[in-house]
């Protein structure tokens, strides 16, 4: 962890490598094990994939909402800020998988006809929507966290309102917000999983659809498992350098 | 005297926080080039003041203007005038996040439209005028509270204003370090910047400043020569805060 301290650029690099040569190169290894999985050694890495790519778009679309509604929530604009209070009570209080068949089900009855709706955007959405919920309260801490007088001194250099969030308190926030935001990434990596429910040929579907073939439950979840733990290595290696490299003007 | 150009002139500015009525009515007129130092006890609004001037606090009631800019609630003639007023804090606001060098090109290079070339040349050469060229890859945390401060000044600088106003710049500093801010306030002070400074600094308001103005209440009860105010203060509110903060020394 001290390596990983000191290099955070290369770690995130390393990483980063790490994780796309495992996405692409774990059905190698993987052919070579014995039935059950070694026949379906491609579809664990598709399915693996479709998870990480799950993760990804909903975890950046998240933080997107995150940052919008953490700042709506400061918002001096009442009505904004009750929308982004409503919001966050929604999302939060109710269970992921009842959000996800929502808009499974709900948005393409919203769209017109000749638009198509795949079920991985379905599940991307409602990922996103939920996980956004969460981080909107890290990103409203972290802002809240930033000292006044750093807007004042932006302000009095002749920043705008604007060039000083940008430049000033969204970094500084990002430092405060980045532990919270990394927990929330992780748990999104499985709470991905849940798209099963909607068709989506995750990870998790993978490996329910391989042991319904085979009838051999135990080394097709451990091989699952094993995958999952290390995506989340990945990911957290990914966001631990990263807190690193946000953390730089905090050293001694 | 009749050459001198007023670059701020305040006219019965009010200020209320809240019940408290912080400023009551403040008209002054200040000078290029001049040096003026506030003084008066806490709570007396000489920061409060200072703060208006670049409208980190909004007044209520009359008008302030700026190198003939009226200062109130447009945003483009606040930003002119943001360029043209730099602002020395007490507690130094340096952006934590970014290194001594960024602290100083990032205003340039976002309001200026500076070059980076050109604003990292400008700001070495301003670290260089404050005997702190070798510190410009840290970081501000790595800085001591002296050199802090005069990093704050040099990023003030780098905007190229027409008027400094310094807040308390000395008071969140060990008296160790006092020394070497006010050497680079008073090194500036013969430059032929305006420069109005909120401080305790007896020493240095007597020594540096042009004018002196003592607030009590949230008006200006005297406006003086430094002379004439040091060894003859006309209120006994002036008297009383001089021999406490004498005594202080």
């Amino acid at each position: 962890m001290n390596w990983v301290r000191e290099h955070p650029a290369w770690t995130m690099f390393a990483a980063m490598i790490g994780l796309l040569l495992f996405l692409w190169g774990m059905a190698i290894p993987l052919s070579l094990a014995p039935a059950p999985i070694g026949p379906a050694a491609e579809q664990f890495a598709e399915g693996a994939r479709i998870t990480v790519m799950l993760t990804l778009v909903a975890g950046t679309a998240g933080i997107v909402i995150g940052v919008l509604a953490g700042l709506g929530k400061l918002s001096a604009f009442l009505p904004l800020r009750w929308f982004c209070n409503f919001y966050v009570w929604l999302f939060r209080g109710t269970p992921l998988l009842l959000q996800i068949l929502f808009v499974w089900l709900v948005v393409p009855q919203l769209l017109p006809e000749a638009m198509e709706i795949s079920d991985f955007a379905c599940a991307a959405i409602a990922l996103a929507l939920n996980v956004g919920a969460y981080n909107t309260e890290c990103v409203r801490a972290g802002i809240l966290a930033v000292p006044h007088g750093q807007v004042e001194a932006a302000r009095a250099l002749g920043l705008s309102p604007f060039q000083g969030f940008m430049d000033i308190v969204l970094p500084q926030s990002m430092r405060v917000a980045l532990p919270a935001l990394a927990n929330n990434l992780a748990s999104l990596v499985k709470d991905s999983s849940l798209a099963y429910a909607i068709s989506v040929v995750e990870l998790t579907m993978v490996g329910y659809r391989i042991q319904a073939e085979s009838y051999q439950p135990i080394p097709v979840f451990l091989t699952v498992a094993m995958i999952y733990l290390i995506l989340t290595t990945a990911f957290t290696t990914l966001t631990a350098a990263l807190e690193s490299q946000l953390d730089v003007g905090r050293k001694r | 005297m009749s050459a001198l150009k007023p670059i701020i002139i305040t006219e019965n500015v009010h200020k209320h926080f809240g019940a408290f009525h912080a400023l009551k009515g403040v008209t002054a007129t200040f000078y290029e080039g001049q040096v003026t130092a506030i003084l008066g006890p806490s709570g007396s609004g000489k920061s409060t003041f200072l703060r208006t001037l670049n409208r980190l606090e909004p007044h209520d009631i009359g008008s302030i203007r700026v190198d003939g800019i009226e200062l109130d609630d447009n945003l483009k003639r606040l930003d002119m005038i943001r360029r043209e007023v730099g602002m020395v804090f007490q507690s130094f606001n340096l952006f934590s996040h970014l290194s001594i060098l960024r602290n100083l090109t990032l205003a340039p290079m976002r309001v200026r439209k500076m070059g980076r070339k050109e604003a990292e040349e400008k700001a070495m050469a301003l670290l260089e005028r404050v005997g702190l060229k070798d510190q410009a890859l840290k970081y501000p945390v790595q800085l001591s509270g002296g050199q802090q401060q005069r990093v704050a000044i040099a990023r003030a600088l780098a905007m190229d204003p027409k008027v400094l106003l310094f807040d308390e710049p000395t008071s969140a500093l060990d008296p160790e370090m006092v020394n070497e801010v006010l050497a680079v306030m008073r090194e500036l002070a013969h430059t032929g910047i305006t420069m109005l400074v909120v401080t305790h600094e007896i020493g240095f308001a007597r020594e540096v400043a042009d004018r002196v103005i003592f607030f009590d209440h949230g008006a200006i009860l005297e406006d003086a020569q430094p002379q004439a105010f040091f060894t003859n203060p006309e209120h006994d509110r002036a008297r009383a805060f001089l021999s406490q903060v004498k005594h202080g020394f």
